[in-house]
């Protein structure tokens, strides 16, 4: 009892010392407070940190950017960012700390953060809380949680387009002959967010190489460098002279340069770390959906509870075109393309340009709103394609369409 | 001369117990070094470690909120750190309660998901702290056992049954118990199958503080808590004593891993509301630097694990308010506890150099 006694003792003489330290600091923050009439505190729950240099680094380059552009229109606002968050209770009380801290707005970039998040929630009703790729906040009867999303199968698309015109080339030069044209695919899990991102690439390749046959590897993670590149080399193996992913790490490029084929990526340029053979990524821009809502926020206007970035508005972008491996003219077919989808007048999952067992697809439901998992809701075929993003901003098509054959599945 | 030249260069030796009050300086005196150390980091990433430290202090203990967060933290420690307790006096090295808190956190949530919507809130919970403490029990008597029987090495046994309980979440996580197919999640458990909070805590930091006296009174008032000390101290006397030496191991590992299950439980039904492959997140051997550093002592476990939970969470905090690296917070409580460790070689042991004989340094 002595010995505990001591510990305690000691410890509050530490504790006394460090608090005498810590209340400089305060008085300083709250005075910076008042100083600004447009100010406010906004927290961030990030999954990594920025040195993943993928996604994370892509939404604080979003965040940053956004921050940038209300500061120059006089709007003053600290964010407090909560790095490297598992997806457990830790993430609720990273969300109960940025509340209790006075945060206005709290934004949570990864998919699984969101029941933890909804949970802190409840507990704050004066503070808003955004899911971002997640699909919760617009079905609770809560009315401070949010959800958004991009509709990033239109950037796929033009990556696809981009990817096909250089099959195309290779077939064209008899490099390689018509059948020869084989995409390996490497995808993190078998559900609607990259079976809807893969279709839309494969259509894309195919709007311009219609030989183009596609095989899929889901590695079952989201960001495992070694499965990644095991399944990038078997998907070489198997034919293929293009690779992309839907996956978080670089692997899949380093293992496409090393093998001489080609590549397309995801979420970040993927040229430095593959000049030879990573020809372009598409990545969602987060910065739009940031400016608004914060501005929104500020200036007391309601928010969507269901937000879709579009290509239109910026929200989803192609990262530069590797000019010296990418086929001659890439750039100005693809950006033809590019007015199509912002236009409308080209539709990504265009029912008469692909086939399910040999049919015309003309059903699909989009949404599950009792629960089994299985959609039961909205009609999403009409007009002669199927609308993506369109009832909910999370993907939901979810559909095996010929071409693509898969060679394993992973939930 | 000739004497020195075969003498190494330095020498360790048993020292004779040192006045407490000696002991306790040189207790204080790391953790001052540490703190000290510690500063490097922080002035590397260019900061002042003077105000760091105040927030780390700041954001663990300023606000009740924080305060709820850091003995949220520290609950699933605490109690980690009481499990291993009887076998780590009895030199049975159990760094297996990260698989046993997983293991007993997976048939609890069994109990959640099947029979969460048919039982009503008390005897469901109870149910699933019965089946906690079982399955963490099993998963610990398992190495136990081959240790008794076989003699086989208990270190690295209970290190693997970690993985294999870790690997099992993974699949319930991908398959029988996935909600939406492909989130790779559990939903959450029917508030039926939820801790109350009390004090807005829940309410497990109620039943920890009661295992500390439990436990407590178990390793020094009880026949049990005697021959686990005389095998600690020395098997052959235990055997020469008579004492079923097997029986008593796998006796004490399945009370062990049924605390440890008893964690696992309040972690998914307190904290998490669900499970998860990272439930023990760690916990489990967090919790042998806390058992080692209170030696053992179930009253002062609550103190260091109490620090630790306030370095975690200010850490955490420092991490947001000063943007500095969360490694650099990482780095300044693993040289606190290095720090600490190392101080009870000092106790224990005098450094004797080559020419100076009979003067002790340190």
């Amino acid at each position: 009892m002595k010995k505990t006694l001591t510990v305690l003792l000691s410890l509050m003489l530490i504790c006394v010392l460090f608090v005498s330290c810590g209340k400089k600091t305060t008085e300083t923050s709250s005075s910076t407070e008042k100083a600004v009439a447009k100010a406010t505190k906004i927290g961030f729950v990030v999954i990594n940190d920025e040195s993943d240099q993928g996604y994370t680094w892509n939404f604080m380059n979003g965040m940053n950017a956004a921050l940038e552009k209300l500061k120059a229109e006089g709007y003053n606002i600290e964010l407090l960012v909560k790095r490297n968050t598992t997806e457990s209770s830790i993430c609720k009380d990273y969300n109960t700390e940025l509340a209790e801290e006075g945060c206005a707005v709290i934004f949570n970039n990864s998919y699984g953060f969101e029941p933890y998040m909804l949970e802190a929630a409840k507990e704050y009703p004066d503070v808003q809380f955004v899911g971002m790729t997640n699909c919760g906040g617009q079905f609770d009867n809560n009315t401070n949680t949010f959800n958004a999303f991009a509709s990033i199968y239109e950037g796929r698309y033009a990556a696809g387009v981009v990817a096909g015109l250089k099959l195309q080339e290779m077939i064209d030069n008899g490099k390689i002959k018509a059948d020869q044209a084989v995409i390996g695919y490497v995808g993190a899990f078998s559900f609607a967010e990259v079976i809807s991102g893969m279709t839309s690439y494969f259509l894309g390749v195919r709007s311009v190489c219609p030989s183009a046959t596609m095989k899929v590897y889901f590695v079952g993670t989201w960001g495992d460098a070694t499965l990644e590149e095991a399944a990038a080399n078997a998907l070489i193996d198997k034919g293929a002279v293009m690779i992309s992913q839907h996956s978080d790490t670089t692997s899949p490029a380093l293992a496409a340069q090393k093998a001489g084929v080609f590549h397309t990526g995801y979420n970040t340029d993927m040229t430095g770390a593959a000049p030879n053979a990573s020809i372009v990524s598409c990545r969602i821009n987060w910065e739009p959906y940031f400016y608004t809502f914060i501005k929104n926020l500020i200036d007391g206007k309601k928010n969507n509870p269901d937000y879709t970035g579009t290509m239109a508005e910026g929200a989803v972008l192609l990262t530069e075109i590797n000019e010296k491996i990418a086929a001659k003219g890439t750039k100005e077919k693809v950006e033809k393309v590019i007015e199509e989808l912002k236009s409308g007048k080209r539709q990504v999952f265009d029912t008469s340009t692909f086939t399910v067992e040999g049919k015309k697809l003309d059903h699909a439901f989009a949404l599950d709103t009792d629960g089994d998992f299985t959609p039961d809701k909205e009609e999403a075929v009409y007009d002669g394609a199927f609308h993506e993003s369109k009832f909910q901003s999370a993907p939901y098509f979810a559909i095996q369409i010929d071409g693509i054959e898969w060679l394993n599945a992973a939930f | 001369m000739n004497t020195n030249l075969k003498m190494p260069l330095i020498r360790l030796a048993k020292r004779d117990s040192l006045k407490p009050s000696v002991v306790w300086a040189i207790r204080i005196a790391s953790v001052v070094l540490a703190l000290l150390l510690g500063m490097i980091p922080i002035i590397m990433a260019g900061k002042n470690p003077f105000v760091s430290y105040g927030i780390m202090i700041e954001g663990a203990l300023s606000k009740p909120g924080y305060i709820r967060q850091t003995v949220k933290r520290a609950i699933p420690l605490l109690g980690t750190a009481l499990a291993i307790a009887p076998c780590f006096k009895m030199k049975f090295w159990n760094i297996g309660a990260e698989g046993q808190i997983t293991f007993g956190a997976i048939i609890s949530s069994a109990i959640a998901i099947y029979l969460g919507k048919s039982l009503p809130s008390f005897p469901l919970l109870v149910l699933m702290a019965v089946a906690g403490a079982i399955g963490g029990g099993i998963w610990a008597f398992i190495p136990g056992y081959f240790k008794a029987k076989y003699n086989t090495n208990e270190t690295l046994f209970t290190l693997m049954m970690n993985y294999i309980a870790i690997g099992i979440v993974r699949w319930l996580q991908g398959g029988p118990w996935e909600g939406r197919k492909g989130t790779q999640m559990i939903p959450m458990f029917p508030d039926a199958a939820r801790l109350p909070n009390v004090l807005g805590i829940y309410c497990g930091w109620i039943i920890i503080l009661v295992l500390v006296v439990i436990i407590h009174v178990y390793m020094n008032f009880t026949k049990h808590g005697y021959e686990v000390a005389v095998i600690g101290d020395s098997e052959n006397t235990a055997r020469y004593a008579g004492m079923n030496v097997g029986w008593i191991m796998m006796r004490t590992m399945f009370l062990s891993g049924a605390i440890c299950g008893i964690v696992g439980w309040m972690l998914v039904s307190g904290a998490n509301g669900t499970l998860n492959s990272d439930v023990a997140g760690g916990v489990g051997f967090t919790a042998i630097t806390v058992a080692w550093l209170s030696q053992l002592n179930s009253f002062a476990m609550v103190v260091i694990a109490a620090m630790l939970a306030v370095i975690g969470k200010g850490s955490a905090t420092l991490q947001t308010k000063l943007s500095v690296p969360a490694s650099v917070a990482d780095i300044i409580s693993g040289v606190l506890l290095f720090c600490m460790l190392g101080c009870e070689f000092f106790i224990n042991y005098k450094i004797i150099l080559r020419g100076k004989s009979d003067k002790e340094v340190q």
